[in-house]
Order: structure tokens, then C-alpha cells, then sequence
């Protein structure tokens, strides 16, 4: 993990939250610059867990290693899941669908900071 | 724009193009229990392969909150009839866990050493394990009475 990387990724998912609400108050579904923003969040939280898992790789042991394993690996398929299914309907709700997806990765990226110290 | 938001009827008539559990608001429900999935599944994993002699009990309840959100997830995205009579099973299941988990966590807290998603009514999930089952059971009932 790399603290400003976490951050950023915090950051970027935190808008994404507040996008996806705001396309759900006025009633329409994601647009396209509001999908590919999501695809960048995906992009950067893959970054993020592939430099963890290579720092782990590296030698590095968190605490709690297979709890943080299962979070850098649970963490990359909650965006395109959500993606998929807020596309295969296209409506208000699509965008809450993002924004759910978005939490669970704001969530997730908060606990690998706490987790990520050496055991 | 082809907004879809209202339901879609299909070749009218039929009596299985009604409302459904995985359109409109139900997709966001979906998407919460799926996450939930994901999230009680992974941690259940977790404690099961690497502590389970510390707190077995507790351990399996993780596996089973796991295994009830999977089955909700599922039988709510797909939506059918069928699927939604197994949904309300495994929601009544997940109530009752949350409550009954959550109020044994906060009286014997020896029994519970480790949290589940449960515990403390899912306290560490922002109490949102106690809200989902409640929501799951409105929409389904909201679904059968606008179907009927």
C-alpha cells in the first residue's frame, strides 16, 4: 500500500459516490464521462492492489495477511460488477448501483490503511 | 432517451413480465446484498481456514450470514416467482441471525470473541446488516401486492 495512492483512491470513489446520487436526483442514467470515470476508479484501485501485492510479495507481512489479501482481491471486482448491472438496466437506480459499488471501495481502501501495518 | 424506468411489460398478457425483484429500486437492493456477499463470505473464509478453534460457533454464523447473502443476492437479481419465495426464506433467516446474533454478541460478548458481520447488529458495517434484511422484506412485499 501506498498511503497517497490509498488516498487518492479514497478520493476518486468518494466523487464517484456523489456523482452517482446526483445522476440518480435527477433522473437519468450514468452518461458516458460518469462510466468511464468509474472504469479510472477501477483503473487506480487495480494499481493499488497490484503495488500491495507485489510489496507483499516483496516480504512484506501485514498483521492480519489473509484478511488483507482477501480485501486487495475483493476490492477490484465490486466496480466492473457494478457496472455490468447498473448497464443492463439504464435508469435512476443505475447510478446509486455505482455509488454502492464506489462505498464498498472507499470502505475497503479505509480498512487496508488500518490493516496494512507489519505484524 | 431510452430511460427505462418504468417496468417492462413485455408481450402483455403474460403474468410473468409483472414487476419483478431485480428492476428499478430492487437493483440497488441487489447491489447492496451484493457487497454484503462478498464482504460476510471473505471474512467468514478467512476466520474459518486460519482461526476456527478460537471461536467456532461464531466462525460458522460468519459462514452462514455468508452463505444467506449469497442466496439472497441470487434469488433477488434473478426475480422469478420462484425465486422470490426462496428470497423471503433466506431474508427471514437473515433477520432473525441479525437479531439473534446481534443480541447475544451484546449479552454474552464472551461467546462472540470475534466479530461477525452480525455482531452488535452489524455495528461494524454501519448497523446496515439490520436495515437490509427489513428492506429486503418491504420490497418483496411491495413487489407481490403490486403483482397480484
Amino acid at each position: 500500500m501506498i498511503d497517497a495512492l490509498a488516498y487518492a483512491v479514497v478520493g476518486l470513489a468518494g466523487l464517484a459516490i456523489i456523482w452517482g446520487i446526483v445522476t440518480a436526483i435527477t433522473n437519468k442514467p450514468p452518461g458516458k464521462a460518469q462510466l468511464l470515470y468509474a472504469a479510472g476508479l477501477e483503473a487506480v484501485t487495480v494499481i493499488q492492489s497490484v503495488i500491495a501485492a507485489a510489496k507483499i510479495i516483496g516480504g512484506f507481512r501485514p498483521a492480519e495477511l489473509a484478511t488483507t489479501i482477501g480485501y486487495l482481491i475483493g476490492i477490484v471486482i465490486l466496480i466492473p460488477l457494478a457496472w455490468f448491472w447498473a448497464n443492463v438496466e439504464r435508469n435512476r437506480f443505475s447510478g446509486i448501483v455505482l455509488a454502492v459499488a464506489a462505498l464498498a471501495v472507499l470502505a475497503m481502501t479505509l480498512r487496508l490503511l488500518m490493516l496494512w501495518t507489519p505484524g | 432517451m431510452t430511460d427505462l424506468h418504468a417496468q417492462p411489460t413485455g408481450p402483455s398478457g403474460h403474468r410473468s413480465t409483472g414487476p419483478s425483484t431485480n428492476t428499478g429500486a430492487g437493483r440497488v437492493l441487489v447491489a447492496v446484498y451484493g457487497v454484503f456477499a462478498l464482504a460476510a463470505t471473505a471474512r467468514a473464509s478467512v476466520q474459518l481456514l486460519t482461526r476456527f478453534e478460537e471461536a467456532p460457533l461464531a466462525y460458522l454464523l460468519s459462514a452462514l450470514a455468508g452463505l444467506i447473502y449469497i442466496v439472497a443476492t441470487i434469488t433477488l437479481a434473478r426475480g422469478t416467482r420462484a425465486s422470490r419465495r426462496l428470497a423471503l426464506v433466506a431474508i427471514l433467516i437473515e433477520l432473525g441471525g441479525v437479531l439473534t446474533v446481534g443480541t447475544l454478541s451484546v449479552v454474552d460478548p464472551e461467546a462472540f470473541p470475534r466479530a461477525t458481520v452480525w455482531s452488535v447488529y452489524g455495528i461494524g458495517y454501519g448497523f446496515v446488516p439490520l436495515v437490509l434484511p427489513i428492506l429486503g422484506l418491504a420490497w418483496l412485499w411491495h413487489i407481490r401486492s403490486t403483482t397480484s
